[in-house]
């Protein structure tokens, strides 16, 4: 055992030993330095000497604008920047800052030379004609990932002669205008869409301004679904005309569905799902954000009987009875948001924690629900706060320091935490906030943390000449934390140079420019991804 | 040996293999630089390199007991072996990349120390430790690599980028036309 126990203490100690070794070459070294100075400036300064394989890779960390910057070097760099390894993800919607044909003719007969490898794309309306899919079809045999983006759409192109279509796709995303229709394109393309497992349509929700306005079916959902049997993730975002009569044709021909997201679609009440719950067995998504739920129907559904991990019922009208009646037969529920409701009440939480139905929850986001006390969300976290991973209590305005340095130190595992409630929403906090004990707390219980976000205003934080000493505590020991997001002011300003003197850049923004949120940390997040 | 008796099965079997296994990890590699400088590693410090990895287990040097012979290493000079081990040693603990990604391309997740690592190196020594890294097959150290120079290219000009790099020019004046041409299929 002794013997053991020696060979392992010189085997430690080998590492030592193996530095003074590297002091000794450092030393040997200075002169070697000074002839590879002398080489760099008399030979080789240029990268010549890299093999096109090397640029090739380097080029794959530009944007696809900067790479065609690059293609104008020179002769080599030209070559190696149409390498189309190179151009697998485009972009050709210019209003997000993708890239802008001029030429589309020009563009069509690249496609079949320099595109040929392409794997995801993006095209604007004016590049959707027969000619460019057709060259797509029969050049691009890898390409998987179609968005096409007919939200700026005067007028579509004729696509009588439309003969071919990728046919290939995993995931398709459609952009749909206010009134153009789509049926007379897609007549053309139905045939050649049944391997689409992820199926996107975003509506124009953000740009409905006039209620009144009337509203055009633009796509014929009940001929889609037919032609689409795969679907694994279906996402209607802000589809103005979406009704359950919709969602309930999808379901009737999904049986792998396993996503299901109707945010913003502020037709559906929820008289569909009871159906595509019973159909569907393998739906464990559900995101039902901005919809009109109606208390009586979701009653009506048996959500015992289903595997759903992950909810989202964010600015819903639900009332108490409605969600406690949702939350405590999701014994599977993993990812709950329910921001924003008006009836999460102390009631709720307390039924739903005695329900049994919390014991799996990893991520709650509890955003301004105002009607929730102090006291029902300190027995929370006492009882939960170990497995809880995300939790946004940001909104309340009730929960000031005292809450919160008691119950950071339950919070063990905790990844995303969101906290305080900004100035302009509600009446202002009249007490102060002294930050710095809070970064302290953080940095002392909380070493998983990622993303953290505290909004209470300039005026409401208190710091001090020694803030900065415990902003270097919470760096070097939340060495995970790549997110802050803060209101902002001379506390923003101060967080942000102390990162950024460490060369940790962007790590720190404003309120304004971002938002933490918990959806990364669904198991979805990567497919419901769209633009 | 009776000592070990007071332990259970597992537990000696536990004891055992760390043993084994420290001793294999621990066993020195010496590398030779083509300039004839010899470097000798831990056997742990150098899984990242795969051509390295490779030669040793094509060699049967995995089981050895003895001291192995060197291994030459023709297309590295010694003064950037060097640099190549102190990233090598710095990483020791890294989990070994198994093929590049292929998601996300983005070039603002270099870690901090490998930001200090290449930040003051002249250019031909990071092209040099980028080669290396390459030749040794080291994902991570070429992954670093490429991001720095990547960040460099970003945001300049032609004309600009030719002036960091030091590249000449060599399009004919005809081929310039040719080339304005071309690009009128994209705005840029």
């Amino acid at each position: 055992m002794a013997a053991i126990f020696d060979m392992t203490r010189r085997v430690t100690m080998h590492d030592p030993s193996n530095k003074d070794l590297l002091a000794e070459f450092m030393e040997e070294d200075e002169d070697m330095e000074v002839t590879v100075h002398k080489r760099a400036s008399t030979v080789a300064m240029s990268v010549d000497k890299l093999p096109d394989n090397i640029l090739t890779s380097i080029f794959s960390y530009l944007p696809a604008r900067q790479v065609l910057v690059v293609s104008s070097v020179c002769r080599r760099w030209r070559n190696v920047a149409w390498n189309p390894n190179l151009w697998r993800f485009v972009s050709f919607r210019p209003s997000y800052g993708g890239l802008q044909i001029a030429n589309v003719d020009h563009f069509t007969h690249l496609i079949g030379t320099r595109f040929v490898d392409m794997r995801n794309v993006e095209l604007a309306t004016d590049l959707i004609t027969p000619n460019v899919l057709y060259e797509m079809s029969n050049k691009c045999p890898k390409l998987q990932h179609l968005t096409l983006d007919f939200s700026t759409a005067m007028q579509l192109h004729d696509f009588t002669d439309l003969q071919a279509f990728p046919s290939r796709l995993r995931s398709l995303t459609i952009c749909l205008s206010e009134n153009i229709f789509l049926e007379g394109f897609l007549r053309k393309v139905y045939t050649f869409i049944a391997s689409v497992e992820i199926l996107h349509i975003i509506g124009t929700y953000e740009k409905v301004e006039d209620e009144e306005e009337e509203v055009y079916e633009t796509v014929n959902i009940f001929k889609l679904k037919q032609f689409l049997p795969n679907l694994r993730v279906v996402n209607l975002w802000g589809v103005p005309f979406i009704t359950d009569d919709h969602v309930d044709a999808i379901s009737s021909n999904c049986a792998h569905l396993e996503c299901l997201s109707v945010n913003y679609c502020a037709k559906v009440t929820g008289s569909c799902l009871k159906l595509v719950l019973q159909r569907c067995k393998k739906l464990r998504c559900l995101f039902l954000a901005h919809t009109k739920l109606d208390n009586n129907i979701v009653k009506t559904v048996e959500w015992e009987k289903t595997r759903i991990e992950e909810l989202d019922i964010k600015s819903t009208e639900l009332n108490s009875d409605s969600i406690i009646y949702i939350l405590s037969r999701l014994t599977h529920l993993r990812w709950l948001d329910a921001s924003w409701l008006e009836h999460f009440n102390d009631a709720v939480l307390e039924s739903w924690m005695n329900s049994g139905s919390f014991g799996k929850l990893e991520y709650l986001n509890l955003d301004t629900c105002d009607s929730l006390n102090e006291s029902s969300l300190v027995e929370m976290v006492n009882r939960h706060g170990s497995q809880l991973q995300g939790l946004n209590l940001g909104g309340h305005h009730k929960l000031l320091e005292y809450f919160w340095m008691n119950m950071i130190p339950q919070l063990k595992n905790i990844r995303v935490l969101v906290m305080g409630i900004a100035e302009d929403c509600c009446p202002k906090v009249v007490a102060k906030i002294h930050v710095d004990q809070f970064i302290d707390c953080i940095a002392q219980n909380c070493p998983k943390l990622s993303r953290l976000e505290i909004r209470w205003d300039d005026e409401t934080l208190r710091f001090s000449d020694k803030s900065s000493k415990f902003i270097d505590v919470l760096r070097m020991k939340c060495l995970k934390l790549h997110s802050i997001v803060l209101s902002d002011g001379q506390y923003y300003e101060l967080v942000r140079s102390n990162f950024e003197r460490a060369d940790r850049m962007s790590v720190v923004r404003t309120t304004e420019m971002c938002r933490t949120g918990h959806l990364h940390c669904s198991k979805y997040y990567n497919q419901l991804l769209f633009n | 040996m009776n000592v070990l008796n007071q332990f259970s099965f597992e537990t000696k079997l536990d004891l055992i293999n760390s043993f084994l296994f420290t001793q294999q990890v621990t066993m020195p590699i010496t590398l030779t630089s083509s300039d004839d400088k010899s470097f000798s590693v831990d056997r742990l410090v150098i899984k990242h390199a795969g051509t390295i990895e490779t030669l040793i287990s094509t060699m049967g040097l995995e089981d050895s007991e003895e001291p192995s012979m060197p291994i030459p290493l023709p297309n590295v000079t010694g003064s950037v072996l060097q640099l190549v081990i102190e990233w090598l040693t710095q990483h020791k603990d890294d989990p070994v990349k198994k093929k590049e990604d292929d998601g996300e391309r983005r070039t603002d997740d270099i870690p901090q120390w490998d930001q200090d690592f290449l930040k003051d190196k002249p250019q031909s020594v990071l092209f040099d430790i980028l080669l290396a890294a390459n030749y040794l097959d080291i994902k991570g150290l070429l992954q670093t690599c490429c991001k720095t120079i990547a960040n460099q290219i970003k945001g300049k000009t032609p004309e600009e980028l030719r002036a960091h790099f030091n590249i000449k020019n060599d399009f004919t004046p005809e081929e310039e036309e040719q080339i304005k041409k071309e690009n009128a299929w994209c705005e840029n």
